[in-house]
């Protein structure tokens, strides 16, 4: 079944691709990248990343390469590890592909096979393999986002690895971490979280602005992440009810048939009316997850982004204070003889941390502002989808069951 | 018409001694097959007849006239007169004047009763076999029987409504009337010496033109009903009629006690099934004129709790309005603890089950509920709370599929349930701790091992189709009853997690800089709390439209399944009678052959013995498949009527949150757009 699935993404996301990355303004059209294509193979999703670009660096205006997920994550590091960008809010990688909840679901489903009549199971089955095209198509979309992102920035769009990322047509042979990798990773997250925590306790910060940026940032992170979860039960239990149509309308179809004649007319129509509907409470689960959960959960991913960006500044300021420390240090040990290099050389860190530092404050402020400035549209724009939407579809579901009671009407 | 094989003696006694037991007069008019009817009948249907004759010949009416008039006549038998409880049957008119009319029945009847009075000592020995013979006419099941044809019924059936009216300017009504009201009415007036010699004079009359169709005993009853509750009519009909009415008495020779008005209540209702059964198209129409004719809302409100402890209880406050004739008002309250409600569906059970009848059951008792209701602490409000209401709504539910069935709304117990205003003698066979309650699980289990281990041989197609057709419907309704609760479980979740994203939100906007960005998603939050209203007012609807009535469908099939029992242990006794019969027969043929002149003697009596209680079994397995079968029919109608319109509601409710949703989206819309 999953083979069927992934034929049929291929064709679909084909015709579907690019729909998501209204976050990024493209009036900027020198560096253009999408994913045209992708192909789910057991665990791994092969993307097919286009590029079409009017720049010079790149030897070809039109070409595309196969990248996985792992590869992305590859890139993510390089900007993220890379100090030149520290004052930047580096975009946030792409999830994970995570078909697990669907298999589980699909599992789940045949076992209870026996419970249910054919037509339910049928149908059961088609919702699930709906969504797990759907979950697809999502994970293909963040994808997407990252990249545009970049190719977005007018400094990451420079970056080499980007370029070799965009270009390069081999197997960028970055193979997932091993063992030792991860745990050096994991303790490095470890330090990372801790100094975090020191710092933000211990630093004190000179500039008002960052401060209160700092506060902001850690409590919407907080909240936001909150709603999302929030939101994400609340999708899952709307798709709960609109599958519990199925079985409501089958009930109901097969008491008619028992009941005779007469009753089955009525009922029948019923049952097609609540079918009907559960097609729409459907569409509204999904909807509001497109627009409510994954929008929060996309500005809860960029929150986190600007947080690290507010750890490198704070932990820059923390060694700028350090090398002053040193200078002063340096300087009282002046008597002595040799002493004269040290306080040069401290000197020069002082200077070094200092316009480091100072750079930094400056470049963070302008991705804070443009921060809240993305985060308001793309908040505004996918709210006002999602009115639009839940309109339309309770508007669709009040003329369904108009429709129903008028024919029923007649009926009697 | 009387068939040959009604077994008369036995089965007289048995109707006499019922009576007199459960005052069940349903029982007994149904038991009895009137073979002695038949010889009497011929003077019974001409006075009959005659009020037939001139409007239709059709509706049964004329036992419910009397019916009618035992009611109001009522008050002042009160309790004590069970016979008259069955009377309510189906068809009334609706003649909405009631107020000052039942007075004036009153007392035309209390005439016709001084009237009555006096001619029955004379006609004693007459009345009986008249009464009997009134029962066989009247008798549903016995239909066939009747020399008249079936069809012609069918077709009166159709016409019902409008003859009744005729009839009631008419003499015709006056018999029944008279009938009645001389047996209820003890009180006298000076009218009834007018009364009497008008009816004098039209006796002669009515007596020679009476023709003669028992069909025609069964219409007066319509239209006597209708008449006592249209206003005036009774007056008419008294003085123009009531010659009709000697005719009646003196002919047919029914002084009546309360026995001949027993009888012809009990065709009241036997009609009214047989009508819904008999013609299933024109009993639409005549639900409808059932409906406007008799209306009665039975509705559960106020549950309160009274005393502390493990003794507390609760109890509902029952309003009734209704403008059936022989409830002594319209409109009216009383209170009644939940084991009433449990008393009062055994009382029925025991009454009704066995003549093939589906006792609606009642709400099922709850030990956790109850305890937690009557430990009463305050952790557990909001769970008691909502465990009363589902209690206070199913029954009344329960009170009013009850009050639908036109033989059940008439019983005793039901009306005595409904109108005293007084507490209840406590019904201690409800609780599950008595003994009754252990003795009940003994009888529970053996007839379940009976049912398990006897397999009847069904001979009645009908039969077989429907107990299949029930057994599905019944495994349907389980699976519908799980996914709508499913539904409805999805949906409170659905609710919840709504209400909890709605506080995420609002969070999520006081922590929001942007104060425009901040407004909208407060807005959003306030927009989810009222979404998360609408879809706990859905979850209900799902709950209280859908899932109980689904329920409530559950338990009757069970009830029908009873029923279905109840017809499987008359053919058992049938079968066991036959082999003992043929066991006596070998016993007598033995004796026979020994030529013990003694002992075949004995033989011929035991044999004799078993020969009539064969034949009583086996019309006792008859009528009682008879009376499933009108049951079934009617339950079936109602059924998928109720359905019916159960879904149209439920859509309905869907609809309304719906429009609810768009009225919450379309606030909200502008909120968003206004963020810059």
């Amino acid at each position: 079944m999953m083979d069927v699935m992934e034929e049929v993404l291929h064709a679909e996301t084909n015709g579907t691709k690019g729909g998501r990355s209204d976050t990024v303004d493209l009036n900027d059209s020198s560096l253009q990248v999408d994913i045209s294509d992708a192909l789910s193979e057991r665990e791994k999703v092969k993307f097919t990343v286009h590029t079409k670009t009017t720049l010079a660096e790149y030897t070809k205006p039109e070409f595309s390469v196969v990248r996985q997920h792992e590869e992305f994550i590859w890139l993510h590091d390089r900007f993220d590890e890379n100090e030149d960008y520290a004052g930047f809010i580096i975009p946030p990688p792409p999830p994970r592909p995570d078909f697990d909840a669907s298999r589980e679901k699909l599992q789940k489903l045949g076992e209870g096979e026996g419970s249910m009549t054919k037509e339910e199971f049928n149908k059961m089955k088609q919702e699930l393999e709906a969504e797990y095209l759907a979950t697809f198509k999502k994970t293909v979309a963040m994808h997407e986002v990252f990249l545009t992102r970049l190719a977005q920035h007018p400094i990451f769009r420079n970056d080499h690895n980007f370029k070799v990322f965009l270009e390069y047509e081999q197997d960028l042979s970055v193979r997932s971490k091993n063992k030792k990798e991860k745990v050096e990773g994991l303790i490095k997250n470890f330090n990372k979280t801790t100094d975090e925590l020191l710092l933000s306790a211990t630093q004190k910060d000179v500039d008002e602005y960052f401060e209160k940026e700092k506060g902001f940032l850690l409590e919407y992170h907080m909240a936001i992440k909150d709603s999302t979860a929030k939101a994400d039960r609340m999708t899952r239990c709307h798709k709960n009810v609109a599958d519990s149509y199925i079985k409501l309308s089958s009930g109901l179809s097969q008491l008619g048939a028992i009941e005779g004649p007469r009753f089955e007319k009525f009922v029948n129509k019923v049952s097609e009316a609540f079918e009907k509907g559960r097609k729409v409470e459907g569409r509204v689960a999904s909807d509001e997850d497109l627009k409510l959960s994954d929008s929060l959960r996309y500005y809860m991913r960029d929150t986190s982004a600007a947080k690290d960006l507010l750890y490198r500044r704070l932990r820059c300021l923390a060694n700028y204070e350090q090398a002053n420390k040193n200078l002063d240090r340096a300087r009282a040990k002046n008597k002595d003889v040799h002493a004269g290099c040290f306080v040069q050389m401290a000197e020069l860190a002082q200077q070094n941390a200092c316009e480091k530092f100072e750079q930094m404050s400056e470049k963070a402020k302008e991705e804070l502002t443009d921060f809240k400035m993305r985060r308001v549209a793309a908040f505004k724009k996918n709210l006002v989808e999602l009115a639009e939407l839940e309109l339309k579809h309770a508007k669709a579901q009040v003329q369904l069951q108009k429709n129903c009671l008028q024919s029923l009407e007649e009926e009697c | 018409m009387a068939d040959s094989r009604e077994p008369p003696p036995l089965f007289d006694d048995d109707d006499s001694r019922k009576d007199d037991e459960n005052d069940d007069l349903f029982t007994s008019a149904v038991q009895s097959p009137v073979s002695e009817g038949g010889s009497l009948t011929p003077t019974v249907e001409e006075d009959v007849e005659k009020p037939g004759e001139q409007t239709d010949p059709l509706s049964d009416s004329p036992p419910e006239a009397a019916a009618h008039s035992t009611i109001q006549a009522q008050p002042s038998d009160s309790t004590s007169s069970p016979l008259f409880s069955q009377s309510p049957s189906l068809p009334r008119a609706d003649t909405p004047p009631m107020t000052s009319e039942p007075v004036d029945l009153f007392e035309s009847c209390s005439l016709g009763g001084n009237d009555s009075e006096d001619v029955t000592p004379t006609a004693v020995g007459p009345m009986t076999a008249g009464q009997e013979q009134v029962s066989t006419m009247s008798d549903p099941f016995f239909d066939d029987d009747i020399p008249d044809d079936p069809t012609l019924l069918m077709g009166s059936l159709v016409a019902p409504p409008p003859t009744p009216q005729q009839d009631l300017t008419s003499p015709a009504l006056a018999p029944a009337l008279h009938d009645e009201t001389s047996c209820v009415l003890d009180s006298t007036t000076d009218l009834d010496t007018t009364i009497k010699a008008e009816k004098e004079v039209d006796l002669v009359p009515s007596v020679s033109a009476s023709a003669l169709e028992p069909v025609d005993m069964e219409e007066p009853t319509d239209d006597a009903s209708n008449v006592v509750e249209t206003e005036a009519l009774p007056q008419n009909s008294s003085p123009g009629n009531p010659p009709v009415f000697l005719d009646d008495i003196d002919t047919s020779e029914i002084p009546l006690g309360n026995e001949p008005e027993e009888v012809s209540l009990d065709d009241n209702d036997d009609t009214g099934i047989f009508q819904s059964t008999a013609a299933p198209k024109l009993q639409l129409n005549q639900n409808d004129n059932e409906k406007k004719d008799e209306f009665i809302e039975i509705t559960v409100t106020d549950p309160q709790k009274i005393g502390d402890g493990m003794g507390a209880y609760m109890a509902y406050k029952v309003t009734t309005k209704t403008n059936i004739s022989y409830f002594r008002k319209q409109h009216w309250s009383v209170m009644r603890r939940f084991s009433d409600f449990l008393g009062l569906h055994s009382k029925l059970v025991e009454k009704h089950l066995h003549s093939g009848r589906i006792v609606p059951p009642a709400p099922q008792k709850s030990a956790i509920g109850t305890t937690k209701i009557k430990l009463g602490s305050d952790k557990s409000a909001e769970s008691s709370i909502e465990f009363i209401e589902k209690r206070r709504a199913a029954l009344e539910r329960y009170m009013n599929r009850t009050a639908a069935h036109p033989t059940l709304r008439g019983d005793p117990d039901f009306r005595e349930f409904v109108e005293l205003d007084a507490e209840l003698p406590r019904a201690t066979q409800t609780s599950a701790l008595s003994s009754a309650g252990v003795l009940r699980l003994f009888n529970r289990v053996g007839e379940t091992v009976n049912k398990m281990t006897f397999k009847m041989d069904e001979s009645d197609q009908w039969f077989e189709e429907k107990t299949q057709q029930i057994e599905s419907l019944d495994n349907q309704l389980h699976k519908l009853h799980a996914s709508l609760e499913g539904l409805v479980n999805y949906r409170r979740e659905l609710a919840i997690s709504t209400a909890i994203f709605a506080k995420s939100v609002a969070v999520l906007s006081s922590v929001e800089e942007h104060s425009a960005l901040s407004r909208a998603l407060h807005q959003l939050s306030e927009a989810e709390e009222r979404i998360h209203t609408i879809h706990n007012a859905q979850a209900d609807a799902d709950y209280f439209h859908m899932a109980e009535t689904t329920k409530d469908y559950i338990a009757l099939i069970a009830a029908v399944k009873d029923v279905f029992h109840e017809r499987v242990k008359a053919f058992q006794m049938w079968q066991h009678s036959q082999q003992m019969l043929a066991k006596k027969r070998e016993a007598k043929a033995k004796a026979e052959l020994v030529a013990k002149p003694d002992k075949i003697q004995q033989a011929q009596a035991e044999v004799t013995e078993w020969e009539t209680k064969v034949e009583r079994s086996q019309e006792e397995f008859e009528r009682i498949s008879k009376a499933i079968k009108k049951e079934i029919d009617q339950f079936e109608i109602i059924r998928v009527k109720d359905f019916k319109e159960t879904l149209v509601k439920y859509l309905e409710a869907l609809m309304t949150s719906q429009q609810q949703i768009i009225k919450v989206w379309e606030t909200f819309i502008p909120e968003a757009k206004a963020i810059v």
